[in-house]
Formats: structure tokens, sequence, C-alpha cells
């Protein structure tokens, strides 16, 4: 449907004009411009929406000063802002935001299906109640990424074994993500309001994602397993552009279509896990991130670079609009991004549908 | 003269009843080989099976001598193509994108591109008539085309080495024979084809051999004037028929009895 929008919007290079390559040294990459833009110009929404969380409110650093608080000659009140309460709840909303955006990009092409992100199909519930058993029912026990991570995993694989058909159904695939959502968000309940009844205000966090009193730990860990996730990425992301054309065509081109497949999916939920483990199940930032970033580029294949980065904005924006809303304050952020991304699930379920393709 | 490609004892499906069983065959260089058989007869699988896409379940596959599951993905890549059935053409692809991506076996993690990717492009595009069309939208093209567009992919792969599944489905008589003559070309610039057909008059017409399949076996293997017989049509297609010499090739064309 956006095709013929895009076609007349871009500007056409001569025919059969090559790309231009970033060479250096033993290094050759293809380069695709609008995708450099768009990177360049999302990076700097990014800073926005960060300068303006630190600075807007009845808390909030002057814009005039910030430069001065980060390098740390800012006075107490400031430097208390942004070390407490506001820098490390910015630093997990751009880390969590990040690996969601890759961790749907990965997911959905993978599985050739848009509807086919980790939020959607149950991975980030799972998380979510691994991560609340983790945290309350065996405190210091195991540790809640490591819950989260477990939850993911075994949300992942009921929905694999109920589809009777793995990944490749996207019809089987949501019905059997929405039922093992289901299962995983009653056990969230029943920890929380069973085990933890002392416990209310950790419900919402397990439950819809929140970013709340978030502490610099947090941000370690989401950027921790960013930093670790990348040289993965990179290795996947050649193969995986090349699986979207069917397994059998991937297989004859040598890039190992299950191998990737599988690589992908595992990457796919650590993301998710330690997303959630920080922030909750956030819901909609996978599903969308990875769409919206097609659309701004234009290029086919799984956009993991500006994934990340929309899926970043997005999550630090919905959080901004959360914190500085009269209406929003203390409001969970994944509420909001619930809010607008199932509209927007709406609208693609339709779609699809009418594609024939559920 | 040893075979470029080869298969030695393939056994290949699953479980108890396979769909292929205890299959030899030689493909020499710069033959265009055509395989044909009754639907299920096990050509596609075997075509696979040559192509390192499924894995035998007993046997090997040979290219150039080597076991093609001793070497690495991408090396066999490098030197055989194989354009499956039903690829996938991505979301808001153009022609000229979908043909970079055959150059995926010539690039490594740093390398994702080269000097040689562009000629070898910009050769696919115009062997398959589509160097003015590079900048368009694959999933705007018609049938004819959008196949065409998939042959300039494989070809932009560069390889001796070319398999075709069953190309010429879905496309209406005109787009299929432009496609054979496509190949024909291709074959005598000195490729080497093996393509799964299902019409034998096109298959007989087009082929330097001709191996004929049924039941996972090889029934019938050689010049097409030679394996096209109405004997051999009979037996295994079930379809009483004459065979007659093609009008303009004299190759053997199929004409079925009518039911009485």
């Amino acid at each position: 449907m956006t095709r013929s929008t895009t076609r007349t919007r871009r500007p056409r290079p001569p025919r059969g004009a090559a790309p231009p390559v970033l060479a250096l040294g033993p290094v050759a990459l293809p380069v695709h411009p609008r995708s450099v833009l768009c990177a360049v110009l999302l990076l700097v929404l990014v800073a926005a929406a960060a300068a303006a969380t630190l600075a807007m409110g009845r808390l909030g650093i002057p814009l005039t000063r910030l430069p001065a608080v980060v390098t740390g000659a800012g006075e107490a009140t400031e430097a208390f802002v942004l070390g407490r309460l506001r820098g490390p709840r910015l630093a997990v909303a751009v880390g969590t935001g990040a690996a969601l955006g890759l961790a749907g990009a990965l997911f959905q092409s993978v599985t050739r299906n848009p509807l086919g992100s980790p939020d959607v199909i149950g991975l980030g519930a799972g998380a979510g109640a691994g991560a609340a058993f983790a945290a309350l029912v065996l405190p210091g026990v195991v540790p809640v990424p490591m819950g989260a991570l477990a939850g993911a995993a075994l949300a992942m694989a009921v929905v694999a074994a109920a589809t009777g058909t793995g990944l490749r159904h996207p019809g089987r695939l949501i019905v059997a993500g929405i039922g093992v959502a289901a299962m995983a968000q009653a056990f969230t309940h029943f920890v929380v309001s069973v085990m933890a009844r002392d416990q209310a205000g950790v419900l919402s966090a397990y439950v819809n994602g929140s970013l709340g009193a978030r502490a610099w730990e947090h941000a370690w860990t989401i950027w921790a397993v960013l930093l670790l996730a990348l040289p993965f990425v990179a290795a996947l992301a050649g193969p995986v552009t090349v699986n979207e054309m069917g397994d059998e065509l991937a297989d004859a081109l040598g890039a190992r279509a299950s191998a990737t497949r599988t690589g992908a999916v595992v990457l796919s939920v650590v993301l998710s896990a330690a997303a959630v483990s920080v922030a909750g199940p956030i819901a909609f930032v996978s599903l969308t991130a990875p769409q919206i970033a097609r659309r701004l580029s234009g290029a086919p294949g799984p956009n993991l670079a500006l994934s990340a980065l929309v899926g970043a904005l997005l999550l630090v924006a919905a959080d901004l609009a959360v914190q500085q809303s009269p209406v929003g304050d203390g409001l969970p952020v994944g509420i909001f991004t619930m809010g607008f991304g199932g509209v927007y699930l709406g609208y693609l379920l339709v779609r699809e549908w009418r594609k024939g393709v559920l | 003269m040893s075979p470029v490609l080869s298969a030695e004892g393939l056994t290949l499906g699953y479980g108890a009843d396979p769909v292929v069983r205890d299959l030899d065959l030689g493909v020499a260089e710069g033959e265009f080989t055509v395989i044909v058989g009754p639907n299920g007869c096990g050509k596609s699988t075997l075509l696979k099976a040559l192509g390192r896409v499924n894995k035998p379940m007993s046997g090997r596959v040979l290219l150039n001598g080597q076991d093609i599951r001793g070497l690495r993905a991408k090396a066999v890549a490098r030197r055989m193509a194989l354009l499956p059935q039903s690829p996938v053409a991505p979301e808001g692809i153009t022609v000229r994108a979908l043909a970079a991506r055959g150059r995926f076996p010539h690039h490594t993690l740093v390398r994702q591109w080269s000097p040689r990717d562009e000629t070898a492009i910009s050769r696919a595009l115009e062997l398959t008539g589509l160097a003015g069309l590079a900048d368009t939208q694959v999933g705007s093209l018609s049938g004819g085309q959008r196949q065409r567009a998939w042959v300039a992919m494989v070809l932009a792969q560069d390889t001796g080495v070319l398999l075709l599944d069953e190309p010429t489905t879905f496309l209406d008589i005109a787009h299929q024979y432009d496609l054979l003559e496509l190949f024909a070309d291709l074959h005598r610039q000195g490729r080497t084809i093996v393509a799964v057909l299902h019409d034998l008059a096109q298959a007989a017409r087009f082929a330097t051999r001709l191996v004929l399949m049924d039941g996972g076996r090889v029934v019938a293997d050689g010049p097409p004037g030679q394996v096209v017989t109405a004997a051999l049509v009979e037996e295994v297609f079930g379809l009483p028929c004459d065979v007659v010499p093609d009008p303009r090739t004299s190759t053997p064309l199929v004409i079925p009895h009518e039911r009485s």
C-alpha cells in the first residue's frame, strides 16, 4: 500500500546506478544513503528527546545547565536529578528501546511475518512472568534477568510446540502467542497477588512494563547485553537478509537457513528477556519499530540498526510523554505504548487478513 | 571426462519410504540436462539434494569430485546456483537489489561488496533483458519479468552450474519459451544447466540430455530422441500416445490418444 507513494517520493538514481560503497582497508560495505540519513535524523531526535527528558518539569535541569551537569560540574540537586532520578531511567529507556527494536526486527525477519514479533507472540509476557517469579518468589536465588530469560525461552518453546508447524504459519503463531501471553500474565498476576501481596507496586512493572524508579544497575544490564549482542547481530545481518527469500534459496546461497533462524530467534529471546528484566514487558515497541524503520529507509531487509534507533526513540518519547503529561504521571509507560501499539496491531491484523496471510 | 556434478547412491526423503532410492547420476560440464517424470517421482527432491538444500539419508553429491557436505555452504554456492520453485521476493525490493542478493556467497562479514559485484550484477541484468528495469520494484513486474529477475539473481551468483526447479511454471506459453531460449543461450555460453521441467516437448526441444524419473529412480537417460518414446511415456505417465518429430526442430513431440 505504500508502494506507490514511496516510488513517487523517492528521488530516482540513474538506471542501473551502483550504490555507494564505504571502503576502508579490508572493510567494504555498500551504503544505502537514505538509511544513513534516517539514522542521523533518528540520532538527533533521540538526543533531543533525551535532553527534554532531563530538562522538562518541576525538577528539570535547564538546557543551558545540562553540559555542566553532565560533565560533573552541577549543583547537588542537579547532580541528584541526573544521577539518581532521571539519568538511569533515561539510559534504561534508550537501551531497552533499542533492544526491543532489534529483537522485533530479527524475529519479524526470520518468521517472514510482520506480526511475528516477540511482544505479539507472548515472549515479553513470558519474560515478565519469569522475572516476577525470580524477583518475588526466589529473591536472591535466581537473578531477575535469568528468570526473564527462562520465562522468554519457555514461552518461545510453548508457542513453537503449540503451532505444530514451528514458526512457519503466521495465523497459528499469533493465536498460540495470544494463548501463551494470557497464561504468562495470569501467572504473573498470581505470583504478585498471592505470593507478594504487600508489594502491589511491582505489579504494574511486571505486567505492563514501567520505567519508574530505575537505577544504574538496570542501565548497565541492558547496555551490557546490547554490547554483547552486537557482534552476533552483525554476523547475522547478512544471512538474515538472505533468509527473507525463503529457506531453499537461502540454503542454496550458502546462508544456512535453519541455523540462521535459530541464531536470530535465540538473540531475539535474549534481547527481549534483557529488556523485560529491566523494564517489564513493554508492549508493541518490538512490533512497530522495525516497520517504522522500513518505511523510513524504503530499503528491504531487516533494517537492524534503524530498528534499534526507532525503538530507542519510541520508548524515550513515550516515557517523556508519561512523565510530563498531567494525566500520565505515575502511569507505567507500557500502558501508554499498549494504547498506541494496540491500534497499530489492529490495523496490521486487518491488513494481513485482507491479504489472505492469516 | 569426469562429471562436474554427480550423485552417488543417493537416497532421499524421510523415514522408511524414501522419495529417491539409491540413485546415481553424473552431469558432464556444459550439458543442458532436463529431469522429467510424473508428479511425486522425486525430481525436485533430487534437484534440491544436488543443490545442497536437502540432506541425503545416504549417499553423496560430488561437485568437481568433492563431497558438497564436506565443503563450506558458501564455497558450494560460489560454484553452483539453485533457483527454487517459489522464492519469496522481499517487500519493496528493486530488480537490481534482488540481483545483488545473488552476490551473498562472494561476501564476508567485513567485505560485503567487491568490484566484481558490479560486473556480475550488470551482466546478469543484461542477459535477462532487465537492465532497463533495474530500479523497478519486483512486486510491480509481470509474471514473466519477475521470473527473469529471479534468474538474474542466480546469474549474478556467477556460477558454472545452474540448477532450475520448474522455472517456467505459472508463466504463459510465450514467456515459457522466452525463458527457455534464455537458458539455451546460457547453455551455449558454456554453463552447465540441470532443470526440472513438466512439459515433455519443451524438455525434448531444449535439453541435450533427458533424465526420466519414476518412483524415485531413473528409468531412462540419454538424448531426448531416445528417451521420449511412445512405449516409455505410456509406461511411466500412463498416457497412451504417439510420438512424432516436432516439425520445426525434429525433436520428439508427444501426441496423446483421445479417450474412446
